[in-house]
C-alpha cells in the first residue's frame, strides 16, 4: 500500500489535505475494483475514480452549491481525475466515466434524483471488460 | 427573403456609445446575405441607434451635447410621480433620457454589398444607451439576396458541429449552453484547432471540426463555473448561467459539458489529443484556484500574473494547436512548435484582453475587471508606477464603487501601463510567429501569422 501512495505522491499536489480528509478511503474502497488493470495502472485509475466522487461530492452537484473555493477545488480534482484516465485508463473506460458524469450532471440540472455515484464510477472502471 | 433575429448587450453606465459594427458583421455573416439590406431598430424608448466614429474623445462630445440639449433633472413632467398613473415600484426618474432618444433615431437601415456591410472608413455602428446601465436588445432584420449554397467554411462547420451536439442532450443541459454559445465568443480556439488539423497529412476537416467544437464546449463549460466564481452577471452582452439559473444549475451545465467534451475528445480515439487536452484542463483548474487566491494581495506582480494565465489561458490554447496537429498525425516537431506558437498567443491574447478593459472604444463596459478583482497586467504596472502608483494601490486597497473603478480606470490610462503591456503583448506575438519559422506548414504560415497579430491588434 505505501508504495502504491508514494507512486501517487506527485498526483496529490495540492491535494494533500483532502488525502486526510477522506479522499484516502474514497481511494482505498476502489482499490478493489482495478485488479483486472496492470499492477502499475491500478493506483492511478482507483486514485482518478476516487477524485472524481470527491471532486462531485466538493462542488454540490445534485445539491446546495459550493462556496466559489471549494468549487475550485472540486474543479480540481475532477480535471486531474479526468487527466489520470487519460494517460492510464483504455477508451471504454474513460467514455464511461464521462458518461456517468454527464448522467449525474443532467440529473441535477433537470432537479431529478441522481444515480448514487459510488457504484456507478466502479462499473464504469469495469467498461469493456 | 428575411431572417430576423435580437442583438443583446449589457451597458454599464448611464450614457454609453456600445459599438454594435462587429456583431451586425457576424449576423451578415452568419446569415450568408450577399446583397441586401440589414434593418435595425431599438426595442427601447431610452436608445437610440447612431452611425458615427468610434471615437473617444468625440463619443464625450455627444454626451455634453446631449447634456446641454435635454439636461438630467431639468424639472421634466414626466418624471413628477404625483401626477402620473399605473407606474411601476421601480420606474426611474429618466424624463432627461426620454427627451435624448428623440434627438436620436431609434432605427437604422445599413446597406450589404458582396456580403460586407457598406460602411464609410470611419462610420462605426452604435447601440446609445441613454439611461443605463441596463439588459438591452435590439431587433435586427436581414433582407435581400442570400447565398444559394450554405458556406461549407471551416468555421461553418464548426457552428453546424456545436447545433449538432446541443441538439442530442438534455434540454436542462442544453438550453443555457445554447444561449450562451449563440451569444458570440470569438472561436478562436476552434478556429486554432481547425487551422492546426490542416497541417499533417491526415487532414480531415469533419473530424477537426468535431475536435474544434468539443474544445469549445470544454472552454465555455469552465466559463460557466468562472463566471459564479467571479459572480459575474453577464457574460457576452447575456446574463450568466449562474445569474439566471442559479449556482446549482451553473456547476451541473459545467460539469456536464466537461464530461461531454472530454468523451467526445476520447472517442476520436488520439491518446495524444485526449492527454494534451486533459493536460491543459488540469492547468486551467490549477490556476483558478491561484487566481483567487491572489486576489487577497491584488493587484499582484507580473510573475505571479504570467503563472495565472499561462494555466487560465495559454494553456487551452496551447492545447488547440497541439491537438489540431497531433489530430492530423503532424510531425512531433511541429506539433511542440505549434504547441509553444499557441503558448505565446494566449499569453499575448490574455494581456489584450486585459487592456480591453481600459478602452471605451471595445463595445465592452469599461473597468469591469478592476471592479471584480480580476488580475490585470496594466493594473500591476499602474500600482508600480512611480506617480500613479499610491494612488491605484489606496483605491484598490478599499471597496471599489463606480467613482473608485473610474479613477483607477483614470490613472491607468493615464500612465505608462497601457504602452507597456501592449508592447510586451507585440514582443510575444512576434516570438510566436519566430516559433512558425523552423517548420513546415503547408501555406498556413501567413494565417497563423495573421491571426497572432489580429489578437493584440483588436485594441489598436
Amino acid at each position: 500500500m505505501s508504495v502504491q501512495v508514494q507512486a501517487l505522491d506527485q498526483e496529490l499536489d495540492r491535494l494533500e489535505g483532502l488525502w486526510s480528509d477522506g479522499l484516502s478511503e474514497t481511494y482505498r474502497s476502489y482499490l478493489d475494483n482495478v485488479g483486472h488493470f496492470a499492477s502499475e495502472r491500478q493506483p492511478k485509475l482507483a486514485l482518478a475514480a476516487a477524485l472524481i466522487e470527491v471532486g462531485l461530492r466538493l462542488q454540490g452537484l445534485g445539491g446546495r452549491a459550493a462556496t466559489p473555493t471549494t468549487l475550485l477545488m472540486g474543479d480540481l480534482c475532477l480535471a486531474r481525475g479526468s487527466r489520470l484516465l487519460a494517460d492510464h485508463a483504455p477508451l471504454a473506460v474513460q467514455v464511461a466515466f464521462a458518461r456517468a458524469i454527464e448522467s449525474m450532471s443532467s440529473a441535477a440540472a433537470s432537479e431529478q434524483p441522481a444515480p448514487a455515484t459510488r457504484p456507478l464510477l466502479a462499473s464504469s472502471l469495469g467498461a469493456g471488460r | 427573403m428575411t431572417v430576423a433575429n435580437r442583438l443583446e448587450f449589457a451597458s454599464m453606465h448611464p450614457t454609453e456609445f456600445v459599438d454594435i459594427t462587429d456583431r451586425i458583421r457576424d449576423e451578415v455573416r452568419g446569415s450568408g446575405l450577399r446583397n441586401g439590406r440589414v434593418h435595425l431598430q431599438s426595442l427601447h424608448t431610452t436608445v437610440g441607434i447612431a452611425v458615427n466614429e468610434n471615437e473617444p474623445l468625440l463619443h464625450r462630445d455627444f454626451e455634453i451635447l446631449l447634456e446641454r440639449l435635454a439636461p438630467t433633472g431639468a424639472g421634466y413632467e414626466h418624471d413628477d410621480f404625483s401626477r402620473r398613473f399605473d407606474i411601476a415600484l421601480d420606474e426611474p426618474v429618466n424624463g432627461h433620457a426620454h427627451c435624448r432618444q428623440l434627438l436620436l433615431s431609434a432605427f437604422a437601415t445599413l446597406l450589404v454589398e458582396d456580403g460586407g456591410l457598406v460602411l464609410g472608413r470611419w462610420q462605426s455602428v452604435f447601440a446609445v444607451e441613454l439611461d443605463g446601465p441596463r439588459h438591452r436588445q435590439l431587433a435586427l432584420q436581414l433582407e435581400g439576396e442570400f447565398s444559394k449554397r450554405r458556406s461549407h467554411a471551416p468555421e461553418s462547420l464548426v457552428e453546424i458541429e456545436l447545433a449538432r451536439q446541443l441538439m442530442v442532450d438534455p434540454e436542462a443541459v442544453a438550453s443555457p449552453m445554447r444561449r450562451l454559445v449563440e451569444a458570440g465568443g470569438k472561436r478562436l480556439r476552434p478556429k486554432l484547432v481547425q487551422l492546426t488539423a490542416a497541417i499533417g497529412p491526415r487532414n480531415d476537416p469533419l473530424r477537426a471540426a468535431e475536435l474544434a467544437a468539443a474544445v469549445e464546449l470544454l472552454h465555455n463549460a469552465t466559463l460557466i463555473h468562472d463566471d459564479y466564481v467571479d459572480e459575474s452577471a453577464y457574460r457576452r452582452g447575456r446574463p450568466t448561467v449562474a445569474a439566471e439559473e442559479g449556482p446549482e444549475r451553473a456547476i451541473a451545465v459545467g460539469d456536464f459539458y466537461f464530461a461531454k467534451a472530454t468523451r467526445l475528445i476520447a472517442e476520436m480515439g488520439n491518446a495524444g489529443v485526449t492527454s494534451a487536452v486533459a493536460e491543459a484542463l488540469e492547468a486551467i483548474c490549477a490556476s483558478q484556484i491561484d487566481d483567487v487566491a491572489l486576489r487577497g494581495a491584488y493587484p499582484g506582480d507580473r510573475e505571479s500574473y504570467l503563472r495565472v494565465v499561462r494555466g487560465k489561458t495559454a494553456s487551452l490554447f496551447a492545447a488547440a494547436c497541439a491537438s489540431g496537429a497531433l489530430l492530423s498525425e503532424a510531425d512531433p516537431k511541429i506539433v511542440d512548435a505549434l504547441r509553444r506558437y499557441g503558448e505565446l498567443l494566449g499569453i499575448a491574447f490574455q494581456m489584450a484582453d486585459d487592456m480591453v478593459d481600459f478602452s471605451p472604444s471595445s463595445g465592452k463596459p469599461v473597468g469591469l475587471d478592476v471592479r471584480q478583482r480580476v488580475l490585470s497586467l496594466p493594473l500591476i504596472y499602474a500600482a508600480e508606477d512611480r506617480v500613479v502608483g499610491p494612488e491605484v494601490r489606496r483605491l484598490l486597497a478599499g471597496s471599489l464603487g463606480d467613482a473608485e473603478v473610474g479613477r483607477v480606470t483614470e490613472l491607468v490610462t493615464s500612465c505608462e501601463a497601457l504602452p507597456r503591456v501592449r508592447s510586451e503583448a507585440e514582443a510575444l506575438v512576434e516570438d510566436a510567429v519566430r516559433e512558425l519559422e523552423s517548420i513546415e506548414l503547408d501555406g498556413l504560415r501567413p494565417t497563423l501569422i495573421g491571426l497572432a497579430r489580429s489578437a493584440v491588434d483588436r485594441v489598436a
